[in-house]
């Protein structure tokens, strides 16, 4: 399973690279911001994780016009923001986004919201 | 202060002190070949032209004292609010340190267990396989930690966008009292200087991370149970 994690900040792409990795998932693309994210993605990848605020593109952004795709529809989307306020969640839900993970987080978390959706990943 | 209000009070300063220049000039040149006055009632009109003049300077004395007000208020409130965003940035640096120097002690101690293990005549691989799981998460939980950097460069983010839009106040309230201030290299700097608003989130905390993601885990919840 391909992963595309999506974030401005080399260090935290990084970290959920690495997350993954221990998780046993070690198949992944990165992306700095939602033009490159969708630059990227194609019919290989299964599951998204991006971050929200990002230059050229926001993750939000990112979804939306994921979801305008036709190979993006039901792509599973886990948004990791630092943002939390509950307009921002809402925002996220309505732009597409399948889950949500507040940072910092904790590999646990990242691992069970992934868990939650892995049947619509391998669907 | 927009540039556009700075140049209304300018306007309107200098429009009540030349009407008052005027009508003093006219009520002084008393010459046979002099223009005619601009008050043509003489010293009897001067306590109009200056009640006049008195009323529109009140109007733009008013305007910089509400000016200022406003000015006073957002500054004030957004320089507190920048302040609160760099001790967090303190506190969260200084968090992320102490996890990661615990972390490495405690890493330091496994490795020095799986020496002793090594060194026993018949090692105990099984504890020797424990300790490198635990030592493993160890090592995990620091790169975690660093999580921290991302939400501090927010933090620091919106820091440095409220002095950019503080330094822009303080070039409009330069340009009030002297217009011949050459700011435009100053104006540009200070565009060029602004983060990217798109690139951070002026509520980014490190604090309160498992509330704030029971509130997330709530809202998505009950939105599926509503589909559902």
């Amino acid at each position: 399973m391909k992963f595309l994690v999506v974030d401005d900040s080399a260090t935290m792409r990084r970290i959920v690279v690495n997350s993954l990795q221990r998780i046993g998932f070690t198949d992944t693309v990165e992306a700095a911001d939602g033009q490159e994210a969708l630059a990227r993605f194609d019919g290989s990848i299964s599951f998204v994780i991006t971050d929200w605020n990002m230059p050229n593109m926001s993750g939000t952004d990112f979804t939306r016009a994921l979801r305008s795709r036709p190979d993006g529809v039901n792509v599973p989307v886990l948004m990791v923001t630092a943002r939390s306020v509950k307009e921002d969640i809402l925002t996220a839900m309505e732009a597409g986004v399948n889950n949500y993970i507040v940072k910092p987080f904790t590999p646990q978390v990242l691992k069970e919201k992934i868990d939650a959706l892995l049947p619509a990943a391998a669907a | 202060m927009s540039s556009h209000r700075t140049a209304q009070v300018l306007y309107e300063t200098e429009a009540a002190l030349r009407l008052v220049d005027r009508g003093l000039d006219g009520l002084r040149d008393e010459r046979p070949d002099a223009p005619p006055a601009f008050f043509e009632g003489g010293l009897s009109e001067l306590p109009a032209i200056l009640e006049r003049a008195n009323a529109q300077i009140l109007g733009v004395l008013a305007r910089l004292r509400e000016s200022r007000a406003a000015i006073e208020t957002t500054a004030l409130e957004k320089l507190a609010s920048t302040h609160e965003k760099i001790k967090e940035v303190t506190s969260a640096t200084e968090d992320a340190a102490i996890n990661i120097m615990d972390a490495c002690d405690r890493a330091t101690q496994m490795v020095d267990e799986l020496d002793a293990i090594d060194a026993e005549p018949a090692p105990n691989r099984e504890r020797a396989g424990e300790v490198r799981g635990t030592l493993r998460d160890e090592l995990f939980m620091m790169m975690g930690a660093l999580q921290f950097q991302d939400i501090t460069s927010q933090q620091l983010a919106h820091a440095s966008a409220v002095l950019v839009d503080m330094e822009a106040r303080l070039i409009d309230i330069a340009r009030l009292f002297d217009t011949k201030v050459d700011v435009s290299s100053f104006v540009s700097q200070v565009a060029s200087a602004a983060p990217d608003e798109k690139t951070y989130d002026p509520n980014a905390t490190t604090r309160d991370s498992e509330s704030r993601q029971a509130l997330a885990d709530e809202i998505f919840t009950a939105a599926r149970s509503n589909a559902a």
